[in-house]
């Protein structure tokens, strides 16, 4: 009987030590690809969210508690991605998830969130159909949350830019042949045909391919002024090198890949003047911007963020879910999802002030107004327009998502 | 036509890269009757050691060390992978061998290099050359003279030194070759090192006009590489180069006549007609195997 009590007291103790243990921290996740083609996007966003979760802890952390980040490496790998969200779930027991930077991995990962009530915030991939998977009424309550501009969003903008504003009239379309090249070529299309314009050549490229001539002389002889891209860093700085080998000097304007340093690096002074829709361009226009690169320099080095828009929304999307949390005093996923759908606080990111960011039904934090366009100048991104320096910091307005008829 | 011209020039240089592949491949096929299916990786291992070596060597200094490291890799890949399905008369062994050595080197690459593709400087001006409206790069003449050269030399080499009589007469007949002295398994490893080699000189030729490389660089140039090499003909070293153009050529002119999105189309058709039609290639010499 003696014994029996002890081994009762013991477990009850033990119980009490871990219960006490795991009040201690509240542990995030962090996925994404921190090797590979896609890891300066990956590292970038992870570098954002260290840096958040760093000041977050320094000033007391999230209802007294400290965060604890539980990073994985998912190497841009549907099958990575999944084992590392289950992983995630079942073992780490995660009260939230942030990351993705490859909307194929996303959509296969973030079913294992959906089903476990566990709020999923995408930071960086841009897929259109990312926040529409769960979506009521199919699903009672969608757990996956977006903080980056979808590609309905960034096409209509680079159609903006080069027919609207640029007033060019004879697009050409190059966009490599992988769901998301060919997804964003449809939507580049739709966005044109709103306008009435047809472009004189969509063109296709393989990942890995090293001649573009003929997708270049087809645009060229199509006589086209202006050439639009949906396609990743090193087959871009292909498209840029080959347009120099012909002596062809049209504007490129394509999808915020075009500022992977993958493109700006390899394409040097060829890649000079390519446009694309920034949600964050490094430049100190506000305070807290400036406070955001200088802590990010100093805590990482460089002088130059290798993919600024990834750390921006990173550390934006740590912030939201930090209110988030005060909000639900509960780290229970469908309190968190509740308050994150019906934010009180506005919280100053550096992307945007998020002035109730989602909804029920709109779970897209960036709407149409939030980005602007970036250029590379020298090998950075700076801002393509001098005016949207002037009105730097937005809100999103509107549904986030869909872009103005 | 001045189009026409400009799709042609694009298209033998690219063509003259997967000839310069195809060509290891047919070095070591008249040896041993065997094939090194990790041509593509030697191709990458070429030019990320290249890469690393540029960075303190300069370009046209490294070539040497570059040639050396091939021929090297060459070697192992025969002791390791070819030469104990060879000794036990294995009709498939080395398949899988050489497949399982390109993985292993590819892997290899991933943790040394990272996966992150890396820009590879051009050692010579990135401007264009204009030639009666067709506009040509420099490197992409590098290449055409590179592979062209290389492959003269390793022909002047198999048919005027000693070592290269022996390659020959092991290519004619082996079981002959070795009655009359030869070491035929040393000429079977000396023609996997070269054929290496040559592997790797492609590997910094071509890295320039790619611009940016990666582990994975040798996957699809050597598996079109191989195309050419059954397309040319496995017998012949101007098979391979013929075999080349060809397929460039016709890579271009579908994704511009035609349409970009069936550019590796042509190559395939062409590669199954070959089957059909003349199964040892346009080139090659229809050989009746003795059982």
């Amino acid at each position: 009987m003696n014994r029996l009590l002890a081994t009762v007291a013991a477990a009850a103790v033990l119980g009490l030590a871990s219960g006490a243990w795991a009040q201690e921290t509240i542990k995030i996740g962090v996925s994404g690809p921190f090797t590979g083609g896609s890891s300066s996007m990956g590292v970038s966003m992870r570098d954002g969210v260290r840096l958040a979760a760093d000041e977050i802890n320094a000033a007391g952390g999230v209802n007294g508690k400290k965060i604890e980040l539980v990073e994985r490496d998912e190497q841009a790998k549907n099958e990575v991605g999944v084992q590392v969200a289950q992983e995630l779930i079942n073992k780490e027991k995660v009260i939230a998830t942030v990351g993705y930077i490859n909307t194929g991995v996303a959509l296969a990962s973030q079913r294992f969130y959906q089903e476990a009530q566990i709020p999923v915030l995408n930071n960086v991939a841009t897929g259109t159909q990312i926040t529409k998977q769960f979506e009521p009424p199919e699903n009672k309550y969608n757990y996956v949350f977006r903080f980056s501009a979808n590609d309905t969003i960034q096409s209509a903008m680079i159609v903006d830019e080069a027919i609207g504003r640029s007033k060019f009239t004879k697009p050409a379309i190059l966009a490599d042949s992988t769901n998301y090249g060919q997804l964003g070529r449809a939507d580049l299309e739709a966005a044109l045909a709103k306008k009435g314009v047809k472009p004189v050549a969509v063109e296709k490229f393989n990942i890995g391919d090293t001649d573009m001539t003929p997708q270049l002389l087809r645009a060229k002889e199509g006589g086209a002024d202006v050439v639009l891209t949906y396609g990743i860093g090193p087959e871009l700085a292909q498209i840029a090198n080959g347009m120099a080998k012909l002596g062809w000097k049209v504007p490129l304007v394509g999808s915020w890949t075009l500022s992977m340093a993958s493109f700006i690096d390899t394409a040097g002074p060829n890649g000079d003047g390519a446009r694309m829709p920034q949600t964050f361009i490094e430049d100190a226009t506000t305070p807290k911007r400036k406070a955001f690169i200088d802590a990010y320099h100093k805590k990482f080095g460089g002088d130059k963020m290798p993919s600024p828009v990834s750390a921006a929304q990173g550390y934006d999307s740590l912030y939201v879910l930090k209110a988030a949390l005060e909000q639900a005093k509960s780290t229970e996923g469908p309190k968190i999802r509740e308050a994150l759908e019906n934010l009180n606080t506005k919280v100053e990111g550096v992307v945007q002030t998020y002035d109730k960011p989602f909804n029920a039904k709109d779970h897209d934090a960036v709407s149409y107004n939030v980005p602007v366009f970036g250029l590379v100048k020298g090998g950075r991104v700076v801002y393509a327009n001098e005016d949207d320096k002037k009105n730097p910091v937005r809100s999103k307005s509107g549904t986030g998502g869909v872009a103005p008829q | 036509m001045q189009i026409l011209l400009q799709l042609i020039a694009s298209g033998v240089a690219v063509g003259m890269i997967y000839a310069a592949i195809a060509f290891g491949y047919q070095l070591t096929f008249a040896t041993s009757k065997t094939l090194n299916f990790g041509q593509g990786e030697a191709l990458m291992l070429g030019a990320l050691v290249g890469l690393s070596l540029t960075s303190w060597l300069g370009y046209w200094a490294m070539l040497p060390l570059v040639l050396l490291f091939g021929f090297v890799q060459g070697a192992i890949v025969e002791r390791l992978g070819v030469r104990p399905s060879i000794k036990i008369k294995s009709e498939f062994g080395w398949i899988m061998a050489t497949i399982a050595l390109g993985i292993i080197f590819k892997n290899l690459a991933e943790i040394v290099w990272g996966r992150e593709a890396l820009p590879f400087p051009s050692p010579l001006p990135t401007d264009a050359y204009v030639l009666g409206g067709v506009r040509i790069l420099p490197v992409e003449l590098l290449i055409v003279v590179g592979a062209l050269g290389m492959m003269l030399a390793v022909e002047f080499f198999n048919r005027k030194s000693i070592w290269g009589k022996a390659v020959r007469a092991t290519a004619n007949d082996r079981d002959a070759a070795g009655l009359m002295g030869i070491n035929t398994s040393q000429i079977i490893t000396l023609s996997y090192a070269v054929s290496s080699m040559t592997a790797a000189l492609a590997g910094v030729l071509v890295a320039p006009r790619i611009t940016a490389i990666d582990a994975n660089l040798g996957a699809v140039l050597g598996l079109k590489a191989f195309a050419v090499a059954i397309i040319g003909g496995l017998e012949s070293g101007l098979g391979v180069i013929v075999g080349g153009i060809i397929l460039g050529v016709a890579e271009t002119m579908t994704g511009y006549y035609i349409s970009t999105g069936y550019k590796d189309v042509p190559g395939l058709v062409l590669l199954l007609l070959v089957l059909m039609v003349k199964p040892s290639g346009l080139f090659g010499k229809a050989t009746i195997k003795k059982v």
